[in-house]
């Protein structure tokens, strides 16, 4: 701040006679001199924030950015800005898991805002197979990528902005993985997912279906011929129920088997009785499938309902569609008729003991407590794991997962072939479809660092979005964020300082579903697209924590005159330094704890 | 345009036509319809202005204080307690001379809760500075609201026009609202040579030693004393746009008058109807109007009552220990007269408790019998 000297500033009158008095009690002249400022310690600065939701999301999707942009009536814009940090809002809007909703500070209030159906609502908004309008020239490197999940797709999609030439691999003969042949068309359609392909297709990205690693290509064929490898190949395989009988009979099938063959368009016949073994996504899917081709399903889990790692939505709706649950019983023998048909499905009765590993209640066995499940077919879905044959032990693998570094690089031993990367499902990581998109990102990133000489580490700590690990996309490219203010990647919103009075109630909109009795009539998705009316009132909902909206109380309730507006059509406020007596009210009314108070390094001078 | 309103609704018509541009007030009996119709108009913006809402009578207070210092013509209203929590702001928006008007509806002082009609509120404000003009009637309310804003605007002090509760808050009487563009040719907007202003801002109310603050509280004695000079020309001109007539204090009937009788309030009007009985059986008694309390009248009073042989002081309030402060304050004016009227201090009407036509021509009557008072103060009605 300017420090001018007050005695050169200031004149002083001398009062002869009451009647050189003005009326009123003032100074004669202007105060401008005496720099206010001068007495601050503190001092307040516009700094944004992260939102809750983003620093939520496993990938960091900048939701308040892009939400904005949808009350701004900024349909394409918000879509583009979304894909900076989560390419694929059409396929994530539809079947995230929705960390943003569950940290969501307007829920303090009323209701979280419904920020899937919105994501949603902006992934239709442009056509999926728009190449990004602003790719650039390829920088030399070839990256071979394995698998067509949504970590490969990520990957992809951000090394291909990165300038990275780009081939995808899939053993299968349809690309998406377990996002065309694990998630059920109801809840996923697959057009969704073959025009996101035909969007990295118009990228310039190759894709190579039916071309297995290990199989068709080897991976060491790959490392000749690529800069960079990324491992995407996902979880397959069904862990077994390690009984009798097992595998003798064709009226037991695991869930990955059974939704992949119904994805492909295989006729299967379960019967008119399925149970279904486990308690996760898989095997609420697999139940949902078998409803859907006129099975009586009972789920069989061997903990109680609150342990289940399912969606408690999926659960919910399952329950709606005729699903049975029997908790707390575990399959103990299998008897098998001669014709490999099933006599019966021996469980027994558990109980929840002491915490495990996985912090949920260990179930125990009921000594004794048998009793049979008729069924005419039944379908083990207790975890999936890796295949990783095709590493062919040039990658190490621990625990069923791929070892990886922070960059998500693999431990491979160190030659002049190409560096190999993983991400998704074969990491020591949640298996969530955003998760593996995070990954894809930060894989990309790693890549390019290495193509550039950059350290990884340093960039991450510049990168990294509020308490990570997401990391900014955006950041890494130096893309403007959506508000042109100073923004903090690293400090997260406190939510105490959000100031609740400044909103209004106003709850959530009512998911739009269709009844049971329709869903199972078919494998057609039973919601549809937000209406551009209902969009915009969810969106008019979002507080913007941590994001200054130009709210003008700052301005409005600063005592000192010393909030500003910017002028020239610029965005926000600055301080008038030489003013602001660092008295915080503008911080303490600041709806949105877009403002930080910081201590001023040195006591200003004086004369 | 004439219309049968409240007494409240007059000074909320009042505050309209002058163009006022921030409100601000609490709500309290019964002062409440007063803020209550001027939020609606406000919102309804058939007026310009800003209405604050506030959580007390002194932030109130203290914010027409602050938009008054940014030149900005202010108005609050209040009643009893509400006006004792003003206090401390009373002072200092007489001290910065802030040209504020404010609403006070007369209002007894608890305990025991009483919402009802006695000027003990505003009398005991006597000390803060502000002019205080006292009323009889909801004419007079509305008319002095507008007469206010130009006495303020021209003096720099704040004027409080009072009314007693219920007779005249809550009572409806024929009322002339005249339009407002008549009421623009007799009253300028507001705009100060001094005031808040971003662009060059100065320090107003600040430390002021004992090298000058004596000479500051004795400018503001000066130019209250103008204000008794000012305020007949500014009743003048009224007269002469809007034909009403008003003045410092009124006379009735006072030219040979024997016997005053003064009043302030609603109690002037019961007394009207007593002086003509009287005068029907000959008595030779009048009335003085007691308008303009502060800056207090001294001349105009010595004027009034010093020719009459006894003067009635009729107190609607207490200060306990001493008795009606109307009383007293006339005793302390005519003291310099040589021939000095023989005054007999009465209190009515404490608490709203009504005095009646005929309570007013037995204390006269009282005053006539007697050559010196029986006690002082008499109070009139007290249940022995």
């Amino acid at each position: 701040m300017t420090v001018k000297k007050r005695s050169d500033l200031a004149k002083t009158y001398d009062f002869k006679s009451w009647r050189d008095f003005t009326p009123m009690n003032t100074s004669l002249g202007t105060m401008l001199h005496n720099l206010t400022g001068s007495w601050r310690f503190i001092k307040p600065v516009y700094e944004d924030k992260v939102p809750a939701c983003q620093n939520a999301c496993p990938a960091g999707n900048d939701i308040e950015g892009w939400v904005r942009l949808l009350q701004e009536g900024k349909y394409d814009k918000a879509y583009w800005y979304l894909k900076r940090e989560q390419p694929f809002p059409a396929i994530l809007g539809r079947i995230c898991f929705k960390f943003c909703e569950a940290a969501c500070n307007r829920a303090v209030l009323d209701d979280c805002i419904g920020i899937n159906e919105l994501e949603r609502f902006v992934g239709d908004q442009v056509a999926l197979s728009t190449p990004h309008p602003d790719l650039p020239e390829y920088n030399g490197k070839g990256l071979a990528v394995i698998g067509s999940g949504p970590a490969g797709m990520s990957a992809a999609y951000y090394a291909r902005l990165l300038g990275f030439k780009i081939t995808i691999f899939e053993a299968l003969p349809v690309m998406g993985g377990v996002l065309r042949v694990g998630i059920p068309n109801y809840r996923l359609p697959r057009d969704v997912v073959a025009s996101e392909f035909e969007g990295l297709k118009n990228m310039g990205i190759e894709l190579r279906p039916e071309t297995a690693v290990g199989k068709d290509i080897t991976l060491d064929e790959l490392r000749n011929e690529y800069d960079y490898i990324f491992l995407a190949t996902g979880v397959h395989t069904s862990m077994k129920l390690k009984l009798e009988g097992e595998d003798q009979s064709h009226q037991i099938m695991s869930g990955l088997g059974m939704l992949k063959k119904v994805a492909l368009g295989e006729e299967i016949d379960p019967g008119k009785k399925v149970a279904v073994i486990g308690g996760g996504n898989t095997a609420i899917d697999a139940a949902r499938t078998a409803i859907r081709l006129g099975s009586d399903v009972t789920v069989i889990y061997r903990r109680s309902e609150s342990e289940m790692p399912a969606h408690p939505e999926e659960v919910e709706e399952a329950r709606e569609e005729g699903v049975d649950f029997r908790f707390l019983a575990a399959p103990e023998k299998i008897e098998l008729n001669d014709d490999g048909t099933i006599r019966n499905l021996v469980c027994c009765e558990m109980e929840l003991g002491p915490p495990d590993e996985s912090g949920r209640r260990r179930p125990i066995k009921k000594e004794g407590m048998l009793f049979d499940v008729k069924t005419d077919s039944i379908v083990t879905a207790i975890g999936e794991i890796p295949l990783f044959d095709y590493l062919n032990e040039i990658v190490r693998t621990e625990n069923r997962t791929v070892a990886i570094n922070e960059c998500l690089e693999v431990d491979a031993k160190a030659d002049d072939k190409a560096r190999i990367f993983a991400g998704g499902d074969i990491i020591d990581m949640p298996h969530t479809v955003a998760h593996a998109v995070a990954s894809g990102k930060r894989a990309a990133i790693a890549m390019d660092c290495d193509r550039k000489n950059v350290d990884f580490a340093d960039t991450l700590k510049k990168i990294v979005i509020g308490d990570g690990p997401a990391i900014s996309f955006s950041k890494y490219m130096g893309w403007d964020p959506v508000n042109p203010v100073s923004y903090n990647n690293h400090v997260v919103v406190d939510s105490k300082k959000i100031v609740y009075d400044y909103f209004s109630k106003a709850l959530k909109l009512q998911k739009k579903i269709q009844g049971p009795d329709v869903r199972i009539t078919s494998f057609k998705p039973f919601t549809s697209t937000l209406t551009l009316e209902d969009a915009q009132q969810e969106a008019a909902r979002c507080i913007h924590c941590g994001r200054c909206t130009e709210c003008d109380n700052c301005l409005i309730f600063c005592p000192d005159m010393s909030v500003l507006f910017k002028g020239n059509g610029q965005f926000g406020y600055t301080f008038d330094y030489d003013y602001c007596k660092g008295c915080g009210i503008c911080f303490t009314e600041c709806p949105r704890n877009s403002i930080t108070m910081i201590e001023e390094e040195s006591p200003v001078e004086e004369d | 345009m004439k219309q049968v309103i409240k007494g409240n609704y007059a000074v909320s018509q009042g505050v309209k036509l002058c163009r006022v541009e921030v409100i601000s007030a609490y709500p309290i009996t019964p002062q409440t319809t007063i803020v209550e119709d001027l939020s609606e108009i406000c919102a309804r913006g058939e007026i310009d202005a800003k209405f604050i809402k506030v959580e007390s009578e002194h932030s109130a207070m203290a914010a027409v204080a602050g938009s008054s210092s940014a030149g900005v013509r202010s108005f609050t209203a209040t009643s009893g307690q509400g006006l004792l929590l003003m206090h401390e702001v009373l002072h200092w928006a007489a001290g910065a001379r802030l040209p504020i008007v404010l609403a006070n509806v007369n209002r007894a002082i608890g305990p025991g809760w009483n919402i009802w009609a006695d000027q003990s509120d505003s009398l005991s404000q006597r000390d803060t500075g502000w002019v205080q003009i006292y009323c009889e009637s909801n004419q007079e309310v509305l008319d002095s609201v507008i007469m206010a804003y130009r006495l303020a605007e021209k003096i720099l002090l704040p004027v409080m026009l009072t009314y007693d509760a219920f007779f005249l808050s809550h009572t409806s009487e024929i009322v002339d609202i005249p339009e407002i563009e008549q009421v623009d040719t007799f009253l300028p907007p507001y705009n100060p040579e001094f005031k808040l202003d971003v662009d060059n801002p100065r320090m107003f109310g600040g430390m002021t030693g004992p090298d000058y603050y004596y000479e500051e509280r004795y400018i503001i004695h000066k130019d209250a004393l103008e204000t008794l000079e000012l305020y007949p020309k500014v009743c003048e001109e009224f007269k002469e746009k809007f034909s009403r007539e008003y003045d410092i204090c009124e006379e009735y009937q006072t030219d040979d008058a024997e016997l005053i009788v003064v009043t302030a309030g609603t109690i002037t009007s019961v007394t009207r109807i007593a002086l003509d009985k009287l005068h029907e059986q000959g008595k030779k008694v009048g009335l003085m109007k007691i308008r303009m309390f502060r800056p207090l009248p001294v001349e105009r009073w010595c004027k009034v009552l010093g020719n009459a042989a006894k003067v009635v002081v009729i107190d609607r309030n207490l200060t306990a220990g001493l008795g009606g402060v109307f009383a007293n304050e006339i005793q302390a004016a005519l003291y310099p007269l040589q021939n000095r009227p023989v005054i007999f201090p009465v209190i009515a009407g404490l608490g709203g408790r009504d005095v009646t036509p005929e309570d007013v021509e037995n204390i006269i009557n009282y005053a006539l019998k007697n050559d010196q008072p029986t006690d002082i103060p008499l109070f009139w009605g007290l249940k022995e």
